[in-house]
């Protein structure tokens, strides 16, 4: 569609793809006010925010208004110079995730050790290893490039970065971060040409590790497909998705209205969190549901669209940054959706852009950022201008 | 989204490393199952929300959809002329979840536990609690209910409740007995008529958070139905009478208990029935077994000579004697088989109404020994003795009256004087209705009767009871057992009785006086029946201790019922200690 305007007759061409931004922006706003409906009740009714509604409201209005500075300052820079500090930000973001499991300076909430406190905020360098995640695995694949048919050389290293990575999230705990960042450093690699049949291997190697391991562990087995059926333990593990599917079921198709929710009070736990989604079935119903999943979806395919156009262009970082950042987005939201529905075990993720969460919110605005400014560099360049 | 090659510019022309490297292949797949995995979503999307909706929808109802009561108002229990003896007045009650009451401030904590006229420590212990509901306080008065809600302590609630009032007290407390904090009746007439008292609570169906604020109704509300009044055959007048010259003769005879009976012979309605100790419902934290009591319907006892005129009423009903026929008393002893009857003070030849009027024993077993023990079985038995009075009161007793068939002469002797067998106040009370009645045993009525009242049920031909209420007149006349149970203004008639207590099986020294009589002997009404329960003071004959109370209830009740006197108004002058046994 933006392609399509370039070859409108002689009109002023589009700066940047409006398409993300106001998908992007869509998003942020229904979540503003979907955080506000999901926890009114909880900020009302709670000690420890001092009992006023706007609690969260007030707080997440805040760190939208961080995410949007921070947006436009990370506009103003070049994919050049994110490429130059890839590394570094990479190793800041390790040593971040080293410091937050120090005792007594990492923040403990409900027995994960994910936040270090700011005094104002606090911080949680797994949302920001994301983006790390993306700009670094990005410009090592860059680098590889010429050896990616070598696994020795292209993949021992990544494998090696992402033990450790893994290791630190993993002593939180903080399952989900994991998964998604290993699925931008896998999928990175895979776009930048790492061997399809090794990809095959660790697929086929998975699957044989996770049947032996139901097969030896029934407990793990019920710790895994706890999920499938929350109902056998309804007030015990099953008690949050249990929840989270009745608000699905009362939303039917228009939802019972915003604000009418039943199940935020106090029933879901995490319900402006995790467990936005749930609160949206309830309130918007299908539509809703239909429309938060299709904005995400769009944002994707706008992702893969700069991405092929770099491609295009012959920019391979900038191409390989904005698919990473369509996987982090697809991964992160379709997971954490899937856990709302059931679909997915439970496992604490929000739902990017949305959920409340001050670092989350200010990493996604920075990421969507690079993102426009990728495109917005196509753009100059196709009109033959200069970076 | 169809991304077209640029048309312009060598440069970009195609790498064939990138090319290699970033085969479209690649991100077209992975695009591809980010979008089948968001496809995925809306499917499971649709499956719940539209399709599995309605599996989900009655789980969610299951855990924040309620039926919550409404509760009715019970009953008020008022007595015959409309004066409230129960009512329920609505309160509050103050509950918290602590673990929000605990953020109030030291100085809004004082300010509580004042207002709930607690300490600031016993306010802590029930917050202290781990729950998520604690009571702070049942029963608050709205008044205070009220001040406290415009302080709007955090974590602090309240919840309607209802306390039951009792404004006559410790006066009517065993007939109308009292209620739990659940409105649920205890004891008497609360307990007896608990289930019309009640009333049918309505019912709304609301949805719940899960601190259980009700957030909104849904369906139709059921209103409530509130319980029904109780109408009390009790006269609040007569049954203050009742009680408090009961009480003065427990006290004046340094006694351990006593009851008292007034019955309403032309209706079986009880305008009054009193026991001492007795206890203030309204405020229940010391109450003692003793206390609480029923004795004139839950205990039994040895009711002595006042068993005599039913042994005389028999003899003359069968013709074995007649009022003026003699007796030989003499020498105040009687042997049957090993055992010796004997009278308390030795009479010579009596009649038949002399000897009720002194209260022969050997006249009476004499009449009685006259009888088959079949005869007296029935007798007794058609009169209600042995067989609890049906009133639907809590605790009645059926009292002892043994077979005939294991009857021995000296167990059939012992009893027509009325030793051998055991009786409650109340039956003793019924009894005597025969004898105001004209031979009618009436049933008796713990409700004011709106109607006709019942038939009784014939027991004794009117001849014989004229003839018996004759000889009963006389017990209270001088000479006999009980001068001081005359009622100035009316003709009354009566019978003592003092018997010894059995403890453990033998009879002690102790003793119970009773009078049971009735008035106005020309037209009887009433029926008062007073027993005093181990009396310790100058006396224990019955015509002392029990016969200055039956005549001031008995007479106090004539009055309030406007009775016309059916005697001069003179006010009897009878020596103490003249009447005996």
């Amino acid at each position: 569609m933006m392609i399509g305007a370039l070859d409108a007759p002689r009109r002023q061409v589009a700066e940047i793809d409006y398409t993300l931004l106001w998908s992007v922006l869509l998003l942020l706003f229904t979540g503003l006010v979907m955080v506000y409906s999901a926890s009114i009740a909880i900020a009302e009714g709670g000690r420890f925010t001092n009992y006023q509604p706007a609690y969260y409201l007030v707080r997440h209005g805040v760190f939208l208004c961080i995410g949007l500075v921070a947006a436009a300052v990370a506009f103003q820079v070049p994919l050049a110079l994110w490429q130059k500090s890839a590394p570094l930000l990479f190793l800041i973001g390790v040593a971040l995730l080293a410091i937050v499991l120090i005792p007594g300076i990492g923040k403990d909430v409900n027995g994960a050790r994910r936040w270090l406190p700011l005094g104002f905020a606090n911080l949680q360098p797994s949302e920001l290893m994301k983006l790390f995640a993306v700009l670094y695995a990005a410009d090592y694949t860059v680098r590889k490039i010429n050896v990616m048919h070598d696994l020795k050389q292209a993949f021992l290293p990544m494998f090696g970065a992402m033990a450790i990575v893994g290791m630190l999230l993993l002593k939180e705990p903080d399952f989900g971060a994991f998964v998604v960042i290993i699925s931008i450093a896998m999928g990175i690699l895979f776009l930048g040409g790492l061997k399809a049949r090794l990809f095959a291997l660790l697929i086929v190697g998975l699957l044989i590790a996770f049947t032996i391991m139901i097969i030896v562990s029934p407990y793990r087995r019920d710790r895994v497909f706890g999920f499938m059926d929350p109902w056998a333990d309804a007030f015990g593990r099953g008690y949050q998705l249990s929840h989270s599917l009745i608000a699905f079921g009362r939303g039917e198709l228009f939802g019972v209205g915003l604000g009418a929710s039943v199940e935020k009070l106090f029933y879901l736990p995490e319900a402006h969190t995790d467990f936005l989604l749930a609160v949206i079935a309830e309130e918007l119903g299908f539509f809703g549901v239909l429309a938060v999943v299709a904005l995400f979806a769009l944002l994707v395919q706008r992702a893969f669209a700069i991405g092929r156009q770099c491609v295009q262009l012959d920019r391979l970082y900038p191409a390989l940054v904005a698919m990473g950042m369509g996987i982090w987005f697809g991964v992160q939201s379709f997971i954490n959706m899937g856990v709302n529905m059931g679909l997915l075990p439970t496992k604490g993720l929000t739902l990017p852009l949305m959920s409340f969460g001050g670092s989350g919110i200010l990493a996604n605005c920075v990421a969507l950022a690079i993102l426009l400014r990728v495109d917005w560099e196509n753009r100059q360049l196709m009109r033959g201008g200069k970076l | 989204m169809v991304v077209r090659r640029p048309q312009r510019g060598h440069r970009y022309t195609e790498s064939p490393v990138l090319q290699l490297a970033l085969q479209g292949w690649r991100s077209r797949t992975v695009g591809l199952l980010l979008m089948l995995a968001f496809l995925a979503l809306v499917g499971r999307s649709f499956y719940l929300q539209v399709i599995h909706n309605d599996f989900l929808q009655e789980k969610g109802d299951s855990r924040y959809r309620r039926d919550i009561e409404i509760s009715a108002s019970r009953g008020k229990i008022v007595d015959r002329h409309g004066d409230m003896l129960a009512v329920s007045t609505p309160m509050k009650s103050i509950w918290a979840i602590p673990g929000d009451a605990r953020t109030m401030s030291t100085p809004q904590k004082r300010q509580l536990a004042e207002l709930l006229d607690l300490s600031v420590r016993e306010l802590d212990g029930k917050l202290a609690s781990e729950k998520t509901f604690t009571y702070v306080k049942r029963q608050v008065p709205p008044e205070t209910a009220e001040r406290i809600a415009a302080q709007k302590f955090p974590g602090v609630h309240q919840e309607k409740e209802y306390r039951r009032f009792y404004p006559t007290g410790d006066m009517t407390a065993h007939i109308v007995g009292f209620t739990g904090v659940d409105d649920k009746g205890l004891e008497g007439v609360e307990l007896a008529f608990q289930n019309s008292l009640l009333g049918r609570p309505g019912s709304r169906t609301v949805i719940r958070d899960r601190r259980g604020n009700i957030v909104e109704d849904v369906g139709a509300t059921k209103p409530p139905q509130d319980g029904k009044d109780i109408h009390l055959a009790l006269d609040s007048k007569i049954q203050y009478l009742a009680y408090s010259h009961l009480k003065a003769a427990v006290e004046a005879n340094k006694a351990r208990a006593g009851g008292a009976v007034v019955i309403d012979a032309r209706s079986g309605e009880i305008l009054a029935l009193a026991n001492w100790p007795t206890y203030n419902p309204n405020n229940r934290e010391h109450l003692s077994g003793a206390q609480l009591r029923n004795r004139a319907i839950t205990d039994t006892y040895e009711p002595g000579s006042v068993m005599k005129p039913f042994t005389a009423a028999l003899a003359l009903e069968r013709g074995k004697v007649r009022i003026d026929t003699v007796i030989d008393c003499a020498p105040g002893r009687l042997t049957i088989g090993s055992a010796t009857i004997s009278d308390a003070h030795k009479h010579g030849a009596l009649t038949v109404a002399e000897v009720i009027q002194k209260s022969s024993n050997v006249g009476t077993v004499k009449m009685a020994l006259g009888f088959q023990p079949k005869e007296m079985w029935e007798m007794y038995d058609r009169l209600g003795f042995g067989q609890a009075p049906n009133l639907g009161f809590p605790g009645e007793v059926n009292g002892r009256l043994r077979p005939w068939k294991n009857w021995r002469p000296i167990e059939q002797a012992t009893m027509s004087y009325g030793h051998g067998i055991a009786v409650s106040l109340i039956q003793m009370a019924r009894a005597y209705t025969v004898f105001a009645r004209d031979g009618e045993l009436m049933p008796l009525s713990l409700t004011r009767i709106e109607e006709t009242p019942p038939h009784g049920m014939r027991i004794f031909s009117p001849q014989t009871v004229r003839e018996v209420r004759i000889m009963l007149e006389m017990a209270v006349q001088p000479g006999g057992t009980a001068p001081k149970a005359r009622v100035a203004g009316y003709r009354v008639g009566g019978k003592t009785g003092t018997a010894h207590k059995l403890e453990g099986g033998v009879y002690a020294r102790k003793y119970i006086g009773s009078f049971v009589g009735l008035a106005p002997i020309s037209d009887p009404r009433l029926v008062v029946a007073v027993m005093i329960d181990e009396p310790s003071g100058t006396s224990y004959y019955g015509g002392d201790v029990a016969g200055p109370a039956f005549s001031q209830i008995m007479g106090g009740a004539l009055r309030t019922l406007g009775v016309a006197p059916d005697a001069p108004l003179q006010v009897a002058e009878v020596a103490a200690g003249k009447g005996r046994l």
